[in-house]
């Protein structure tokens, strides 16, 4: 072999690895959804894609809210509990008979008061954003079983409110557009503003953020309250959804969504946070919630596969990361 | 990456190849909280009672969590499973997906959830009866005065009828004063939660109850071993509680346990039960009038204590 052959072999192999450090993960969902599509009963059928897309809009929501704490290199482990806490603030108005309009924003009020919060103790009081959110999401809890005295607030609520959710729009349902709406919303934030380079900036290298003249500490703060405000708009949807509200009604999300957003690190921009990723991450997860119900599989192999699949998927782009970051 | 996925896809073709390997009556069971034992009964007596018929079965664990549960039952429907069982469900929260499921015609059976009018019906006991039952049989045995603590539980149904009703029976006997309560807020960590606030009441009111009310089985379990941490013996304290299992029985039977009398509620029966009302309508096509004419199926609850605990025991 030539000297230019070797190069050229040298390159290819570093192209194929870039490639699958890119999009492997992206790949493998995509392997997961094509054996749906074919093995899993009625898995292909429209009501079906249209049902995941559904499922995975407030697993979306809440992960893109996750997606900007991480942006800045803050963690926030309080998104679930501010969302249930928003939802029961939500649905305690609607049940005592406020407007819903001001009963949703003011839901939503909360979700973002409790990520400004959390923003507030690490960069004010510089808590770690871990133990801070840890409280935060401790005090919410509490001040939804207070609240609520444990008994979720339920009813028959205005169907317009409800419509929100659980409506459709050119058979399309409602949710799906919300979805997309914050999604495309927070990948333009992210990549086409300003504000995105710079928490992105104060994520990878604050120091030099920090010397280039970025307000590092206002970006911590941004990122930890669009959290908060991503929370507040998916409890008031599930609020409309099941025209209910319990506190820890969004207590399976906290996982999942960071699920989400580990996944969405190993695609498209690998070992970063992204919003594109996070989507995908957490379509992922949603196809997989449904396509294994579909296939018939027992409740507890669901959620044994979806662990093997995340911890999997997440050391795939790792260890091609790895060995990127350590070769010549 | 082959060797990552080629389990899980293998994995995935096992469940595949058990799935469609026949086109029997397929089933689709959703327990609200398996790590509640009376949602687990109900789900894995419906499960055995399917299989036996030969029937395919699917069996979903929203683990306690309102959207989970909502997203198992439409893919349930979207799988397209001949009829639907839910075990401690809420009808009013997922109201637009036991419509959806009428609208899709598969028939949907509730146990322990409340009736809903997309539902054929819901398979019940009386709490109000049960909850009386379990009060009086209390107050029975410390003579009708005398102070009681009890541990409640708000967020269920079933159990806040339990603990409503038990007020009823308090506020016609003024001798038993209600000295101390615990009201159980937490759903997955409510073991620590009985443990810690039950704790806190009795040694607050150490030697000064002669009763303790538990609005369910597993709340009973952890005061009682509470009780025997404070070195209490059989007959120093009655504790009552109510849902029933071997677990219960064998306490109840023991000489250690200051558990008392429990209401047993016949979960499993109401899981096969579920499945036969299934037959009986879904499959050999009787009217659903033919089974209950009302929006319940109720079925009986039996008191169970020291004198006939034996015929409950399973050897």
């Amino acid at each position: 072999m030539s000297a230019a052959e070797a190069t050229g072999t040298g390159e290819g192999r570093a192209r194929l690895r870039g490639f699958v450090a890119t999009y492997g993960t992206a790949l493998a969902g995509l392997a997961v959804l094509v054996f749906f599509l074919f093995f899993a009963r009625n898995f292909a059928s429209g009501a079906n894609l249209l049902n995941v897309l559904k499922q995975a809009s407030f697993l979306s929501i809440l992960a893109v809210g996750f997606t900007f704490a991480l942006l800045t290199s803050e963690l926030d482990l309080s998104f679930a509990n501010l969302c249930s806490l928003a939802a029961v603030v939500t649905g305690g108005m609607i049940a005592g008979g406020i407007a819903w309009p001001l009963a949703a924003l003011t839901g939503l009020a909360i979700a973002t008061a409790g990520g400004l919060l959390n923003g507030l103790l690490v960069t004010a009081i510089k808590v770690p954003s871990l133990i801070a959110t840890l409280g935060t999401a401790a005090i919410a809890n509490g001040l939804a079983f207070m609240l609520t005295g444990g008994v979720a607030f339920v009813g028959r609520w205005d169907p317009v409110f409800l419509s929100l959710a659980r409506g459709k729009l050119f058979g399309v349902p409602v949710l799906v557009f919300f979805m997309l709406a914050v999604v495309a919303l927070a990948w333009f934030l992210t990549k086409k503003t300003r504000l995105g380079v710079h928490m992105l900036a104060t994520g990878e290298a604050q120091e030099a953020a920090h010397r280039a003249g970025i307000a590092t500490r206002r970006m911590k703060l941004v990122g930890l309250t669009l959290s908060g405000v991503a929370a507040g708009i998916a409890a008031v949807l599930l609020v409309a959804n099941l025209s209910s509200a319990a506190p820890q009604m969004a207590g399976d999300y906290l996982l999942n969504a960071i699920a989400a957003v580990l996944l969405g690190m190993t695609m498209f921009e690998p070992g970063r946070p992204n919003v594109a990723g996070t989507f995908v991450g957490a379509l992922i997860i949603s196809v997989l919630a449904n396509g294994l119900v579909l296939l018939g599989a027992p409740y507890y192999l669901q959620d044994i596969m979806l662990g093997v699949i995340v911890i999997a998927s997440v050391s795939v782009s790792a260890s091609v990361l790895k060995r990127a970051a350590f070769s010549v | 990456m082959k060797k990552f996925f080629a389990p899980v896809l293998a994995a995935s073709i096992l469940a595949l190849g058990s799935a469609v390997s026949a086109k029997a009556f397929e089933l689709g069971v959703v327990a609200f909280q398996m790590s509640s034992e009376t949602h687990a009964r109900v789900a894995n007596a419906a499960e055995a009672a399917a299989k036996e018929k030969g029937w395919d079965v699917v069996v979903l664990n929203s683990n306690g969590t309102l959207p989970t549960h909502a997203e198992q039952i439409e893919n349930l429907i979207q799988r397209g499973v001949d009829g639907i069982v839910l075990a401690m469900s809420k009808p009013v929260e997922f109201d637009a997906q036991m419509q959806a499921a009428k609208e899709a015609g598969i028939p949907l059976i509730t146990v322990m959830s409340g009736a809903s009018p997309h539902a054929l019906f819901d398979i019940q006991v009386n709490e109000y009866a049960v909850g009386a039952e379990a009060a009086l049989y209390l107050l029975g045995q410390i003579g009708y005065e005398g102070p009681i603590l009890t541990q409640r539980f708000e967020s269920n149904v079933g159990t806040r009828v339990r603990g409503k009703v038990l007020d009823v029976v308090l506020s016609e006997n003024k001798a038993v004063e209600e000295v101390g309560s615990h009201s159980m807020a937490r759903t997955k960590s409510w073991r620590e939660d009985v443990r810690s606030g039950m704790s806190a009441l009795i040694l607050q009111n150490a030697g000064n109850f002669e009763g303790i009310w538990a609005s369910f089985d597993g709340q009973a379990f952890i005061i009682d071993d509470l009780l025997k941490e404070q070195g209490m013996q059989k007959g120093d304290v009655v504790l009552v509680s109510i849902d029933g299992g071997q677990e219960t029985y064998r306490r109840i039977k023991s000489p250690d346990s200051m558990l008392m009398a429990t209401v047993a509620i016949p979960f499993e029966a109401m899981g096969e039960g579920a499945v036969e009302a299934m037959q009986r309508i879904a499959v050999d096509g009787e009217a659903k009038e033919a089974v209950t004419s009302g929006p319940y199926l109720f079925m009986g609850a039996d008191l169970v204590d020291q004198s006939n605990v034996d015929a409950f025991i399973e050897e």
